[in-house]
């Protein structure tokens, strides 16, 4: 039986959509705002113990004793974990590119700051604390390595033994005829760039709680869970546990970012609960655990680029070289994120060939994890920024120098030479519209005027292409082979017409529940009140994947679409099993099943259901007794990448361009964003609000990540950030309230057009205000080319010069 | 190690009586022994705001009072905004929802509470107002913009809801 997957809304077998494409209030609000949501933390199951981790205060050191006798006779203390235990019982973590992991708690020796080292379990959090400052633990401290310099230096200190070397991975992608573009180009613009580690934190931190079922062997673990049938294979893998012995119950989330999962706070809780004789045990990371060492460091990169440049403005090739700081391991996937470019590695412009080196290097940082945008943020800083320098050299305008270079929209479906297949869109016109909403002539006059009076006035004109709907292929010659990404749901009519959708994922802020109700609402119109959304566990559910890669809103679409087509066709045998007619003679039209012919002759959604339900006997031959329907979705017409990683792997191609104007106070170096403006074109906005909402959080991410935020290390390898007093997120001053317009260039590919939307705004407002600083700068004779451009990082600028 | 005491409190309207640990955090109690859920605890330093309540009217971070602190006060949390009995949502939190000032919904009970002081004490603020009282809690997910726009639509609703 063949599927239609509609990539138009008006294929839906509705006179007119009413939920999808408008803005409707979110079905998972009432209850995040009366706080009756069950975030991890506000579940407590009888018996219950709680989890402390005592950590490694050094960034490499040996192990060569631990005593935790008195830790286990505090009276309230049920178990303490320790590496003899995750030794015997557990295998180091599974990693890409495998064999660079830690076990979950530190054995034989500790590899960065905050590497967890003993557990114990206690009748409450604060006894479990207590017990920790009963333990002693002696270190023969280690040399650390700091950096990748260091690191890679000859006789360097090895994070990893057994590996030799603290190279994770290094390689070349050469994608065509990089040498020739070069030697032909009438100018070659290179730049040095440094990206300081930033990473997720979500307003909650990680939490699970984990029950190990002695008799049976197997594993319950109710958590913050974004990704919940990967995190349960990697547990039996590390648990050594069969897979259908491993339960994941994902809960409601306080945001995800990427790095939502703690695998190895999931296998500390986990073997609590096994040593407690099978107690439930409860780990609720506290925020220092998460800056020093929880799943939210990304992106520790140092870039050398090139850019190949004809008189005329056109960019005909780009090469960069990556070393990117891994930190000890790569358990988080950090690595890979080094190849999310791929995707989209020279952005929106048509530049024929490319070179990328890539050197994924081993220290005594924590490891890192995956960030929103997953790698393109800083890639595109550094794409953008030599756009602009450019420009500068050849005294074009850097909206013009642009526009010259743009994929023009007769040219899509397009293949970048790094091998993805961007689906449609049209640049030009996202630039032309967001010029006029920001008045960038005005902009300009400002700034003439602000720089003859000596103010440091600058303007960032920046375009992305976000690839959405990510897939493995992407990552396959960074060690994860596959190609597809599954997303499974289950739409059940019941006896009174109302609907239930069960996904495999739970809410994480994105909104995708309500766009789950949204199309299911609109295929069997039905009311959205009455379509209920519920998370199935990973033993019921079927093949998902969840958050990720600006995917899900796109995936969970397409697997409802499939599923309700699956139900109409069932529901059409039945109907014309009823009235003696042909299947092909019924048709599903605003919620009714009706004759072609005679459309007043049909049955509701609700009747049909309950007749399935109720009357076997009107039933025809081989149809169940079942108004259910499944569909895995997966993404269409996805291939095996090539020696150079090229494919078709990403689905769909976003676009924005984003222009701010900034100033820089020559006295304290903060940079004050005077105006932001979007124009953005993610084809069919299924909730425009939740797009909105998108695009805005972006921002603030990228405000955050581009002037703020950097978890700093001193030489010795010791983290200086511990609270948010070190690290700084955003507030509600530092966040512009941006300008937005959009266009809709749908996508002929993916289900109603809707385009991947979750990380087009990181992707861009780094490198828009690093853009607008240089811009404001120009006039000095400086350039800032590290990030954060922090107050004291452009106030040293500014005075080293002075 | 731990000293006990009886503290008596009321919160949302109902006196509750209890026998805590000195350190026992309100935030704790609040959650673990009261079983109320929606004050989140972000940071446990201060500085995110998502466990904002009010003491006697004015908001204070539950993870920075100890218990034992509460004594006598009269406390509100996001469990006291919704009608009990119907479950109809405060004007506050029916504006979060239509004005989308949400997305993972962690830090929003912080960021209500501290709305309904602002509005208790300055029923048409301007935005930077807004600005001044929201600064001490942290959104990740929002970039805040739609957290404005709600406390806006909260102060027009509750405006027009007293004129009436």
């Amino acid at each position: 039986m063949a599927f239609d997957i509609p990539t138009r809304t008006e294929d839906l077998p509705t006179d007119a959509p009413r939920f999808i494409g408008k803005t409707v209030n979110r079905i998972e609000d009432p209850a995040l705002v009366s706080g009756t949501v069950e975030f991890i933390d506000n579940l407590s199951l009888p018996g219950m113990l709680h989890c402390a981790i005592l950590r490694s205060p050094h960034p490499h050191a040996r192990i060569t004793r631990i005593d935790a006798s008195a830790a286990l006779a505090l009276p309230g203390v049920e178990a303490v974990l320790t590496g003899e235990d995750v030794a015997r019982w557990c295998d180091p973590c599974f990693t890409a590119p495998e064999g660079w992991g830690n076990y979950c708690l530190a054995v034989g020796k500790v590899r960065f700051v905050g590497e967890p080292v003993v557990a114990v379990a206690a009748s409450s959090r604060y006894v479990a604390e207590d017990a920790l400052e009963l333990i002693q633990v002696d270190y023969a401290l280690l040399d650390a390595v700091a950096n990748p310099d260091e690191a890679m230096a000859p006789g360097a200190p090895v994070v990893f033994e057994e590996r030799r070397t603290n190279v994770i991975q290094s390689r070349t992608y050469t994608w065509g005829e990089v040498d020739r573009v070069f030697a032909a180009a009438d100018r070659i613009v290179s730049r040095q760039f440094r990206w300081n580690r930033v990473g997720a934190n979500p307003t909650e931190t990680f939490g699970c709680i984990c029950q190990w079922d002695l008799a049976d062997n197997s594993l319950i673990c109710r958590g913050a869970y974004q990704t919940p049938r990967f995190m349960a294979i990697g547990r039996a893998a590390s648990l050594r546990l069969p897979a259908n012995k491993v339960k994941v119950v994902s809960h409601a989330q306080g945001g995800g970012f990427g790095g939502k999962g703690g695998p190895r706070g999931t296998d500390i809780a986990a073997l609590l609960s096994r040593k407690s004789g099978g107690r439930p045990v409860k780990y609720i990371e506290d925020r220092m655990e998460y800056l020093l060492a929880g799943g939210g460091q990304s992106w520790d990169r140092y870039y050398d680029a090139a850019l190949a440049v004809k008189a005329d403005g056109t960019v005909t090739g780009f090469k960069v070289r990556l070393v990117d700081d891994q930190g000890a391991g790569a358990e988080g996937y950090g690595t890979i994120s080094a190849a999310k470019p791929l995707a989209a590695f020279t952005g929106n412009y048509r530049i024929e060939a490319a070179f990328y080196d890539l050197t994924l290097v081993a220290t005594n940082r924590a490891p890192t994890y995956p960030y929103r945008g997953y790698g393109p943020p800083p890639h595109n800083l550094v794409l953008e920024s030599l756009m602009d320098v450019a420009a500068r050299e050849l005294a074009l305008d850097p909206a013009e120098l642009r526009r010259r270079n743009y994929i023009r929209p007769e040219q899509f479906p397009y293949t970048v030479p790094s091998g993805n297949e961007y689906d449609s869109g049209n640049y030009a016109a996202v630039l032309d519209r967001v010029l006029e909403l920001a008045d960038y002539r005005a902009l300009r006059e400002t700034q003439a005027q602000a720089r003859a009076e000596g103010r440091l006035v600058g303007i960032g004109v920046v375009s992305t292409v976000e690839p959405g709907v990510f897939d493995w292929n992407a990552y396959a010659t960074v060690g994860v082979p596959g190609v597809g990404v599954p997303e499974g749901v289950k739409v059940a009519v019941d006896v009174f017409g109302n609907v239930t959708v069960a996904v495999g994922f739970n809410l994480q802020g994105q909104g995708q529940f309500t766009v789950a109700a949204q199309v299911v609402a609109d295929y069997l119109g039905v009311d959205m009140n009455s379509v209920k959304v519920t998370t199935a566990s990973t033993d019921v559910a079927l093949p998902h994947f969840g958050q990720g890669g600006s995917r899900l809103g796109v995936a969970v679409t397409g697997a409802i679409l499939g599923a309700c087509d699956k139900l109409r066709q069932t529901f059409c045998r039945v109907v014309a099993h009823v009235m003696h007619t042909d299947p092909e003679q019924i048709e599903l039209f605003n919620g009714r099943l009706r004759m072609k012919q005679a459309p007043e002759h049909g049955m509701s959604i609700a009747e049909v259901a309950g007749l399935m339900l109720s009357r076997s006997d009107l039933l025809p031959p081989g149809v169940e007794p079942c108004p259910e329907a499944t569909f895995v979705w997966v993404s269409p017409n996805r291939n095996q990448p090539d020696d150079q990683g090229r494919c078709r792997s990403y689905l769909t191609a976003a676009a924005a361009t984003h222009v701010v104007q900034v100033e820089i106070d020559r006295d304290t170096g903060q940079v004050k964003i005077l105006g932001y403006y979007i124009v953005d074109d993610c084809g069919t906005r299924l909730n425009p609000a939740s797009v909105e909402g998108q695009l805005q959080g972006g921002v603030a991410q990228g405000v955050g990540a581009a002037l703020y935020e950097e978890y700093v290390y001193d030489a010795q390898c010791q983290p200086l950030v511990s609270t948010f007093v070190d690290y700084l997120v955003p507030t509600i001053h530092e966040v512009p309230m941006t300008v937005k317009d959009h266009l809709v260039t749908p996508s002929p590919v993916a289900p109603l057009g809707a385009k991947g939307c979750g990380e087009g705004a990181i992707h861009t407002t780094p490198a828009a205000l690093l853009c607008a600083i240089n811009d404001a700068l120009a006039p000095l004779g400086l350039e800032c080319r590290e990030t954060p451009a922090s107050p004291q990082r452009l106030w040293k600028l500014l005075h080293d010069q002075a | 190690m731990s000293t006990r005491q009886t503290i008596r409190l009321t919160v949302n309207g109902k006196p509750y009586e209890r026998e805590v640990e000195a350190r026992l955090t309100l935030a704790d109690f609040i959650r673990h022994e009261l079983h109320l859920g929606g004050t989140h605890v972000g940071c446990e330093h201060g500085i995110c705001g998502a466990c904002t309540i009010l003491i006697d009217g004015s908001s204070a971070r539950a993870c920075l009072t100890l218990a034992v602190q509460a004594d006598g006060a009269n406390i509100t949390t996001v469990e006291g905004l919704r009608n009990r009995e119907t479950g109809q949502l405060h004007p506050i939190q029916q504006a979060f929802v239509e004005a989308h000032g949400l997305q993972c919904g962690f830090c929003t009970p912080g960021f209500m509470m501290t709305t309904l002081e602002l509005l208790g004490e300055n029923p048409d603020p301007s935005d930077d107002e807004i600005k001044e009282a929201l600064g001490g809690n942290l959104c990740r997910c929002t970039g805040y913009q739609s957290i404005l726009d709600s406390v806006r639509l909260a102060a027009r609703r509750l405006q027009s809801a007293s004129a009436a």
